[in-house]
């Protein structure tokens, strides 16, 4: 080791010192080199050729290369998809390939207010294709696909009353005639059988929603569920349905932007907000303030709105009350009242109905009919259940029960159904105790229903 | 002269003004030179002037000690560049590492070098304690830079479980549910333990600040300086231990009762070992340039592994972290698998005693193990008894450590890792 034997070291520094720099740079090389830079420069690109004047040329050449981000605190979302769709809100890009396309019909969410991600999902904060799109590991939100993309109204938006979201009121439509509610619960009503569905939309993909009605068991083993005969399409319907459900909380200003004005919404407000207490529609109401079923030919819409907001500045005097409606619901009560002036409307008011109309819902409200059958005509099978391997249908309790009895059956529950052979798995389906569920008025009238059920034309030897 | 480019660029730089006011000594030329540029120089001087032979040989102490210092500098510094962007917050954290993946300029690739640096750092002190332990470098008089060693092994652990709950995924979360529960099976201060850790009963907002503080501040200082006194006592304990040689001057100084009522100069006041042991000159080479390029390279050769895996592998990052859906199993950091395999058989014996009493033998060794011979030989025959206790217990670590890596499945049963698992069934 004397000092020539330095000389070897320096070999070893090139080597080394070359190999950290190569690295270096191929690391600055990979950073640098970014996707979404290829679909800017292919933008500016067609900017520049699409430049007619020298002004606008200039102008395409100085589009800077950078990361574009709609920041959406409210929403607790980044959202950089305009990054590589640039031109979103361009209509003359109408057409073109992705990602260049522009987007229709967005007049009604700006993307400044809303991003994309809230309605279409996938990786708001990602800037490559496919994290971005969001079918990646560790990624639970990917891009819904377009067939479904009227779930993400009915995040917000009630289903039923919403005209852009037609497949998604058809969802909701097979959800409640389905029953579905017998187990399950949702926005609160509903059975303890199956999980809460508040939330299904956010954690299920359409194709395990799509395995799991029609084979419960492929997806989740332990499920006492019956596999569902849906037609095709309300199949996708109910899908489409279930995928609305992601319990997202928008606050603020879009909680103030949910209700979308229609006449069934000024009609459900109508009710809700006790108008009837005062005013009539077809003799049925109260006689304090005028009648209203043409009220529409009497006063103009213009009218009717400033009426809503303070009902002195149009009649001085009135005892009519300021609500303090907000826009919104100024015009949803507007327009259910122009909407009288063409079309009779019955009110289903649960006070003007017979205890046993009233019942008809509540068997609805509740789901019941998913395992006892449409109208409780029985017919939904559960395997080794001893009553002919169904669950029993109801269209005779009547004979059986008298109703305190009946009521305490309804509130009780049935945990252990008789199986038809002991050695095979117990039936998978039982009655739920609804007892806290079920209200003591809406079980009178639930059992009102039922014993109305019982065919009128009786074979009187049987 | 025929020096190459970058030497004659330095040598000019050192002679002028500006250099020789910053290097008080330039580009040694002479053995003069080399002994002044270590004694000069506050980053050197930590080294002696002149190194033995034996202390150089790669295949004796394989760097392994240097090679974590080394990862624990690129930890600090790649640590530094990612605090400007974290923040401490359950709702900004998991956001921030998507921003550093997808808009921060090499942001993916520092976080990468900091995680992968971080794991080898974990794995490299492991090593270097196996070499010290094989070559019996513990014995006297380097007992107390033993215990420090092992004192500085518990901190990566804690440093390297600190950070690992920072990204605030459902790996971090998770990991750090099951570690800081194992830290609660202690007998009566256990829970307390628990608590203290996570400012609460569970992974929260509070947990992350603390753990954040402590990561980002108190274990790194505390590591910082018992690093410095590690290497101060290298120093003095006399270099890298070494086989004793013919011709070594074995010198050890006693204090000797000196009147207290005069001044000595620092050579009268010199005890104990000292780097004059094994002065024997033909074994001695000087540390400029032997010690410090050997050194130097080994920092290229490390910087350029950790660069290597952050750029062709990403640090992981799963899911925001959600305390309602535990993944099965869930398992602590690799490197307390071992301890969470124990666990599974016994929380008490395995998540306390047994670690316990593990940490204390290391602790102890030194004062327990007093036999003299072998220092210095990898494996010595002397040696035979101690090596094979720690083979077993080591070989036990590894064993257990990667049963609860690869061989553990749902609900901690038994799988094999290159069968497909069985389907996870979800509750209904």
């Amino acid at each position: 080791m004397n000092d020539l034997s330095v000389r070897k070291f320096y070999g070893w520094f090139t080597a080394l010192g070359l190999l950290v720099g190569v690295l270096v740079v191929i690391g600055y090389y990979r950073d640098e080199y970014r996707e979404w830079k290829n679909y800017q420069h292919k933008f500016i690109q067609e900017e520049i050729r699409r430049a007619s004047t020298p002004q606008q040329r200039a102008l395409a050449e100085q589009t800077p290369v950078q990361i574009r981000q709609i920041l959406l605190p409210d929403l607790n979302r980044v959202d950089r998809c305009t990054t590589c769709h640039l031109a979103v809100e361009d209509p003359s890009y109408g057409g073109y390939p992705q990602p260049l396309a522009y987007h229709p019909l967005h007049e009604q969410h700006p993307f400044e207010r809303f991003g994309c991600t809230i309605c279409h999902r996938g990786q708001g904060r990602a800037t490559t294709t496919t994290d971005a799109h969001g079918n990646v590991p560790h990624w639970d939100q990917p891009m819904l696909p377009l067939q479904y993309i009227q779930a993400s109204c009915g995040q917000c938006h009630e289903a039923a009353d919403n005209p852009a979201a037609p497949e998604l009121a058809r969802g909701q439509q097979v959800f409640e005639d389905s029953g579905c509610r017998g187990c399950h619960k949702l926005g609160g009503a509903g059975g303890v059988l199956g999980p809460e569905l508040d939330r299904v939309g956010a954690r299920r993909s359409p194709e395990w929603l799509k395995k799991h009605f029609l084979a419960p068991a492929s997806v989740t083993p332990s499920s006492a569920m019956p596999p569902q005969k849906f037609s095709e399409t309300n199949l996708e319907s109910i899908i489409l349905f279930m995928l609305s459900q992601t319990g997202e909380s928008a606050p603020g200003y879009y909680a103030s932007m949910r209700v979308i004005p229609s006449a069934s919404e000024g009609q459900r407000m109508f009710q809700q907000k006790g108008c009837i207490g005062c005013h009539s529609i077809g003799d049925q109401g109260g006689k304090v303030g005028p009648a209203l079923d043409d009220v529409g030919l009497r006063r103009p819409p213009e009218w009717m709105m400033q009426h809503f907001r303070d009902p002195q500045t149009v009649t001085p005097g009135t005892v009519m009350p300021r609500f303090g409606f907000t826009e919104t619901e100024a015009r949803a009560l507007t327009d259910f009242l122009v909407h009288l002036r063409d079309q009779k409307v019955a009110l289903s008011l649960p006070s003007l109905m017979s205890p046993v109309e009233r019942g008809r819902e509540i068997f609805r409200k509740y789901g019941c009919a998913g395992c006892h059958g449409a109208d409780a005509k029985g017919g939904v099978p559960n395997p080794n259940a001893k009553t002919a391997e169904q669950v029993p249908g109801l269209i005779y309790v009547a004979d059986g029960y008298t109703k305190d009895e009946l009521k305490m059956r309804i509130l009780k529950g049935q945990r252990e159904i008789p199986a038809l052979d002991a050695k095979r798995p117990p039936p998978p389906l039982f009655m739920a105790a609804w007892a806290g569920i079920i209200k003591d008025s809406e079980l009178d009238d639930l059992v009102a229903y039922l014993f109305s059920l019982k065919p009128k034309e009786e074979n009187p030897g049987f | 002269m025929n020096a190459p480019l970058p030497k004659r660029i330095w040598q000019w730089f050192t002679r002028t003004r500006v250099g020789r006011s910053i290097f008080r000594i330039g580009l040694p030329e002479s053995n003069l030179e080399r002994s002044q540029v270590m004694v000069s120089s506050f980053l050197l001087h930590v080294q002696p002037a002149k190194v033995n032979r034996h202390s150089l040989r790669a295949s004796y102490s394989l760097g392994l000690g240097l090679i974590s210092l080394y990862l624990f500098l690129i930890l600090i510094v790649t640590g530094v560049l990612l605090m400007f962007y974290y923040v401490p917050s359950t709702e900004k954290a998991y956001d921030i590492m998507k921003d550093l993946q997808y808009v921060v300029s090499a942001g993916l690739v520092i976080r990468n070098m900091h995680r992968w640096a971080a794991h080898l750092m974990v794995l490299f002190v492991l090593l270097h304690m196996c070499r010290v332990f094989y070559t019996g470098a513990y014995k006297r008089p380097r007992e107390f830079n033993w215990v420090l060693g092992v004192g500085l092994f518990l901190l990566t652990l804690g440093l390297s479980f600190t950070g690992y709950l920072l990204p605030w995924d459902q790996l971090a979360f998770w990991a750090i549910t099951v570690g800081t529960n194992i830290a609660g099976y202690a007998p009566i201060i256990g829970p307390k333990l628990k608590y203290l850790l996570l400012g609460g009963n569970v992974v929260g907002q509070e947990a992350l600040t603390r753990f954040y503080a402590l990561h980002v501040i108190v274990l790194p200082a505390v590591a910082f300086f018992m690093v410095a006194i590690h290497l101060w006592r290298v120093r003095k304990d006399g270099g890298l231990s070494r086989p004793d040689e013919p011709g070594d001057i074995v010198q050890q100084v006693e204090l000797k009762q000196l009147p207290t009522n005069k001044t000595y100069g620092l050579m009268e006041l010199a005890r104990g070992t000292t780097p004059q042991v094994g002065k024997n000159p033909e074994d001695e080479v000087f540390s400029w340039p032997h010690l410090v390029f050997r050194e130097l390279l080994l920092f290229l050769l490390v910087t350029a592994v950790v660069l290597f895996l952050a750029i062709f592998w990403n640090a992981p990052l799963e899911e925001l972290a959600n305390p309602i859906h535990p993944p099965n199993p869930a398992k602590a950091p690799w490197y307390f698998l071992g301890l969470q395999e124990l666990v599974s058989y016994s929380a008490f014996w395995g998540g306390v005693v047994v670690p316990g009493l593990l940490v204390a033998a290391l602790m102890l060794l030194p004062y327990l193990d007093r036999q003299r011979q072998g220092v210095g030989r990898w494996f010595a025959r002397e040696r035979v008894v101690a090596n094979t206790i720690f083979t077993v217990c080591l070989v036990t670590a590894i064993v257990l450590t990667i049963i609860g890596t690869s061989f553990r499945g749902p609900n901690w049963g038994w799988v094999v890792p290159w069968e497909q698992p069985p389907a996870i069934t979800e509750g209904h």
